[in-house]
Formats: structure tokens, sequence, C-alpha cells
């Protein structure tokens, strides 16, 4: 699905950016035919115009004649200071032939004045400028000069052929860096999807799970034999009952972090004191701390600590922290909550010196039904979405979330909340 | 049949457990794939129902290595994943069967019979040896018309023992077979279930059919049909 949706964009941007390259360069090559034509156009005038300016107009014998003596190519003794004239013509202003040099000339004067592009029999292209004669304003005849377009031919053989060359390369190219801005586009469409996929995948896992036991658990009671004091089914019934429990939390939990995707409306939140808060939950967790042989130390400030937030919300992100530290701490270790303000945020730090997390998987613990290791979370009972909820909760009071842990050696959670909220 | 069931979900594992033993099978229950490992390299099965997500080895290189060791006992897929390339990767590995949890458990004894009657013995659902048949749905023995029900131990014996015909068993390899991984049978415990198998046999005509060979173990002896030995001894 995604290489196909690359190769897609690839092709696309190739084809888009294709075509731009190949009308660009259609128009830079017709560009270059129009500005060769005129600077050769401008040589041949200037040498036409030398060859006229050499036209002598003069009375002889009382009477004004044409002398074409010190032309080049067509005066007698004159040597023609370009080689690249294959022919120069001199008609009178009939048009009548009078003069010419080179290919054998048509008789009458057949074309207007201005430049012409000619094809010779010997499959030559010509570059032909006819030109009108006047002194003391007075037509005095036409001169015709034609050169070969060799030169232009061949600068333009050139151009093509680079590029003939070029641009296909630059397709190639093109291509290429399509197919790699494809990929780099891919990147974090393709890591969403993994991500969905990972917990569609986990989410159907866990609910299946608990609903196979109670299936086979309801059905293993129904099928086996009634014994007399109905211990077995009661068992089962039991069993029924807590899984149901578990199912039942883990549903609200996914519940949960649906229904609060995003960030809160301003009116939901209350301007609370963080300290008095957290007071009853320090208590509570307290005597859980006897129960399991922990420590829990709680740093509370003194003054309030007041920030605009859901209070249970918030709470809840921090039983979650509270409820890891304890689960991954073993008897005789010590879980430590701690409140301090900083400029204009508050942090709350949950510390425990228990298990911690390996390097690997620190990443991914805010993942939804991430478990750092199945067994041991199924031992203790976990879906792996606490963490998960903490995190949202966190970010919709748009505050940050962040653990640090040593492996073996305990693991730092820490929520930074803005005190002057700017909802 | 002598089954293997892997399962991390204590939840899930003693009711499957609990149904398959009822079913009159003798049923190895593990939560992890290496203690799994560890068992199919000590015990024949008959067959092996796994779960794919399991701890340290999953059901699914399980299978694949079971495979490659050239077993070939059935591989039945109990898992949660349930996309079509799942399936495909899960049979692919080298299971016979594939179910989705959550399985109805009547499908899923369906199912181990039928991954059982691919044994060569199984006639339906019989196993038979020379005129002698044996009901799995119900666990009757039955021989010339006459019917008995047997225990579910008596039948479990009976089952191993038709299932390895003409070939001594010794008191260890039966105790390994019908006893659970983990579970000691009492001193005098096989001694006691041949004896009384030994009575049902009696009960259908097939007396000394269950012979004891000194000092090796027991073999099951069903006089063939052609030479009208029945009934002799």
């Amino acid at each position: 699905m995604f290489s196909r949706s690359r190769r897609n964009l690839a092709c696309w941007f190739a084809l888009s950016m294709g075509s731009i390259l190949v009308v660009f360069a259609g128009v830079v090559y017709s560009i270059e035919v129009k500005d060769q034509l005129r600077n050769f156009d401008r040589e041949l005038a200037k040498k036409s115009k030398a060859m006229a300016a050499e036209v002598q107009y003069q009375l002889h014998q009382g009477r004004w004649q044409v002398d074409l003596e010190d032309v080049p190519f067509l005066g007698s003794n004159m040597l023609p200071p370009y080689n690249d004239i294959v022919y120069a013509r001199w008609y009178n202003p009939e048009g009548k032939l009078v003069q010419f040099f080179g290919a054998t000339a048509p008789e009458q004067l057949i074309v207007n004045p201005g430049f012409q592009t000619i094809k010779t029999s010997q499959n030559q292209w010509l570059r032909q400028v006819t030109l009108p004669v006047i002194q003391d304003n007075l037509l005095i005849g036409y001169l015709q000069v034609a050169s070969p377009m060799t030169s232009i031919r061949e600068n333009l053989d050139q151009t093509r052929l680079s590029l003939t060359l070029g641009v296909p390369v630059a397709l190639g190219l093109i291509g290429l860096t399509g197919w790699y801005l494809g990929g780099l586009a891919m990147k974090p469409i393709r890591r969403a999807y993994e991500q969905l996929q990972r917990f569609t995948a986990d989410a159907s896992h866990e609910l299946r799970a608990p609903l196979a036991a109670v299936l086979s658990n309801a059905q293993v009671g129904l099928l086996s034999p009634v014994d007399e004091d109905g211990s077995q089914q009661l068992h089962r019934l039991e069993n029924i009952v807590e899984i149901t429990k578990s199912m039942s939390v883990l549903i609200s939990n996914l519940l949960f972090l649906a229904r609060h995707e995003g960030s809160l409306a301003p009116k939901v939140l209350k301007r609370i004191d963080l300290v008095s808060l957290l007071k009853p939950l320090v208590n509570e967790y307290n005597a859980q701390a006897v129960t399991q042989n922990l420590s829990l130390i709680a740093h509370l400030p003194e003054q309030p600590v007041m920030l605009n937030a859901d209070p249970e919300l918030l709470q809840q992100a921090i039983t979650n922290l509270l409820n890891n530290a304890f689960k991954y701490t073993q008897s005789g270790g010590t879980v430590q909550l701690q409140i301090f303000t900083q400029s204009h945020r508050v942090i709350i730090q949950v510390e425990d010196n228990g298990i911690g997390i390996p390097a690997a998987d620190l990443p991914h613990i805010f993942e939804r039904f991430y478990r750092v290791d199945a067994v041991r979370s199924r031992q203790t009972g976990g879906f792996g979405l606490g963490l998960s909820i903490a995190q949202q909760i966190v970010e919709a009071h748009k505050g940050r979330i962040t653990a640090k842990s040593n492996f073996g050696r305990g693991s730092t959670f820490q929520i930074e909340l803005p005190l002057r909220s700017n909802f | 049949m002598v089954i293997l069931l892997v399962e991390d979900d204590p939840a899930q594992l003693e009711p499957l457990h609990a149904v398959l033993s009822q079913a009159g099978h003798i049923v190895d229950a593990v939560k992890d794939g290496e203690t799994a490992q560890w068992l199919v390299s000590q015990k024949e099965y008959d067959l092996l129902i796994l779960d794919w997500m399991l701890p340290t080895v999953s059901g699914i290189n399980l299978c694949r290595q079971y495979r490659q060791t050239g077993k070939s006992a059935p591989v039945l897929m109990l898992t949660a994943k349930d996309t079509t390339s799942d399936k495909v990767v899960g049979l692919d590995a080298g299971a016979d069967d594939y179910l989705v949890k959550p399985v109805d458990l009547i499908e899923l004894l369906a199912r181990v019979r039928a991954l059982g009657r691919r044994s060569p013995l199984w006639r339906g659902d019989t196993l038979h040896t020379a005129d002698l048949q044996l009901h799995l749905t119900n666990l009757t023995l039955e021989r010339e018309q006459e019917t008995i029900q047997l225990s579910v131990r008596e039948f479990q014996l009976m089952e191993y023992l038709m299932r390895h015909p003409r070939q001594v068993l010794s008191r260890d390899q039966i105790e390994q077979a019908l006893w659970e991984w983990g579970t000691e049978p009492e001193s005098n415990a096989v001694t006691t279930l041949v004896r009384r198998l030994r009575q049902r046999l009696q009960a259908v005509g097939a007396k000394d059919w269950l012979e004891t060979v000194y000092g090796m173990g027991y073999r099951l002896n069903a006089p063939s049909l052609e030479q009208g030995e029945q009934g002799k001894g």
C-alpha cells in the first residue's frame, strides 16, 4: 500500500516536473534560435551595408552611373574581406540583374527587400538579405548577399544535442528525487498507520482475551456435571466476575482515551489548588504503601499552587503515575512525590527506586497498550493504558510529561503544567 | 489424546484444561513458550494447542521449531489475532488449524476430535484393534455386540495401548503419557489401573489381551481375526 502510494507520488512528481522541464527546454531552445538568427542577421546586414557603402554612384561622361568596381566580390579587383559570402548580386532599380558573384542568379529580382532563408539544391541553408541601396535620396539598385547558415546550424545542433541528452538525465534525476521525497512524505504516514495498526491489534487482543476467558469459564460450567456442593460452578462464576470487572476497567480506560482526545474546553477548567488536591491522595497512598511495605515520601509546598485544570482528570493522571511507581517497586523501596514551581510552570515528580525501564522501551512507554514485558504486566494486572491516559490528560492541559529511567534502579516521571494558563 | 496446551492467561488456561480433561484427554497445560519447548523435546504429544502471543517463545515460533524437528503431531493455533494475514502466517508456520478467540468450547472439542482423526488408527470416532472398538466420544469399549462404559482413566490407558498395539510399553512410558506433566502418580497407580482395565476387557470377553511382559512392561496383544483365535484364551 505504501510503496504504491510512494510510486504514485514519485510518478506524478516526475510527470509534472518533467513537463515543466520539457516546456522550459523548448522555450529556451526557441529563444536560442531567435537569438542566433538575430545575431547572424546583424552580422550579415553589417557586411552587406559595408558592401553597399562601396557602391559608387557618380556622374560619368554626363550620365549618372553605378560603379561597382570597389565593391567586394562584385568588383573586379577587390579582395573579399569576408569569406563566408556564397553569392552577391547587384540589381538595378528596376530589378534587372547587373552583376553577380557566385551561384547563377535569376535575371529579375524576385523577392522583396529583407531577410530570407533559402534552401539550396545542394541541401544547404542560406540566409539571404536584399538591401535597397539609396544614395542622395535616390534608389540606385539592390544588393543581394547570401551567407551559409552553417555556424547557426552547428550551434543549434549543439544546443539540441545537449538538450536531448540533458533533459532525459534531468528527468531521471527528477524521478529519483520524487521517489526520495515520496519516501520522506510516506514516513510519518507510515508511522501513524503502523501505530494505529498496533493499537487495533493490541486492543483487539486485550478485549478478546477476557471475552475468551468469560466464554470458556461459562461453557465449562455448563458442560461439566454439577458437583455436590457446586463449588466448581461457584469457582467459575467467581472467575467470570473477576474477568468481567477487569474488562470493564479496560473498556472504561479505552473510552476515556477516546473521549478526552484533544485539548480541554476552557469552561471545564477550574481554578484549583494543586496542594490541597493532592493531600488526600497522599494519605490514601500512604495507607497502600504500608500494606506493600513501601515508603511514600511527599514533598508538597507550604503555600497553595494555583492553576487552571480539571481536578478529576489531573488527579487521575497523578494517580496513574503513583500506581505505576507502586506496581514496579519492590517491597522495601521508596516512592517520592514532589511538587515545585519554576517561573511559569509547576512540576510534579513521581520518583521510585524500583525495577526501572530498559532504555530501548523508554521511548514507547506512553504508547497505548505498550508493555515493557508481557509477563510482568500480566502478573501486575495492567493493560498498558495508564501512562497513555496520564499523557493525554497532561497534554490536554497544555503540559508535558516525561520519563527518565535507570534500568534496575528506578524511574522518574515528571509532569510540567503551565501555572498561568493561556486557555 | 495427549495434548500440550500453551496459554499464558490463567483465566483462559484453566477452563480449557478442564474441558479437555473432561473429554478424556490428558492435558499438559503450560503458560510460557520455553517450558512448552522443553516439554515437546521430552514427550510425544498427539496434539499441540498453542496461543500466539506467549512470553519467552511465541506460539508461532514454537510451531515452526516443532515442525523443523520433523514432528508431525497436529498443531492448533488458538489466538486473538484474527486478520487473514495472521491466519496465513499461522498456517504457513505449520499449524493444521487456526481458531480465533473467543472460541466456543464445543467447537474446540470438535476440532480437537477432527485433528485426532488424522491418526491412521482412527475410523470415524472409533479406534479399532482386531474386533475391539473404542468409542472416543462416549468412552465406551465394544466387542461382539457387548458394550461397556470405561472411566476416564481406563479410557485413557486403553486409548494409549490401542495407539501402540503389539508394543511393550514400560511403566515409565505409561506414567509419562497418562499423567500430566508435573504430577506424580502413586507408586502402584499404573498396576491398579492395568488391573482395572483387565477386568473391563474380561467383561467384553477379551481376557488376557493385556499381557504383562515381566520386567519390561505391558503389551496389548490382540489376536488377529484371520487366525480365529479370539475368545480362545
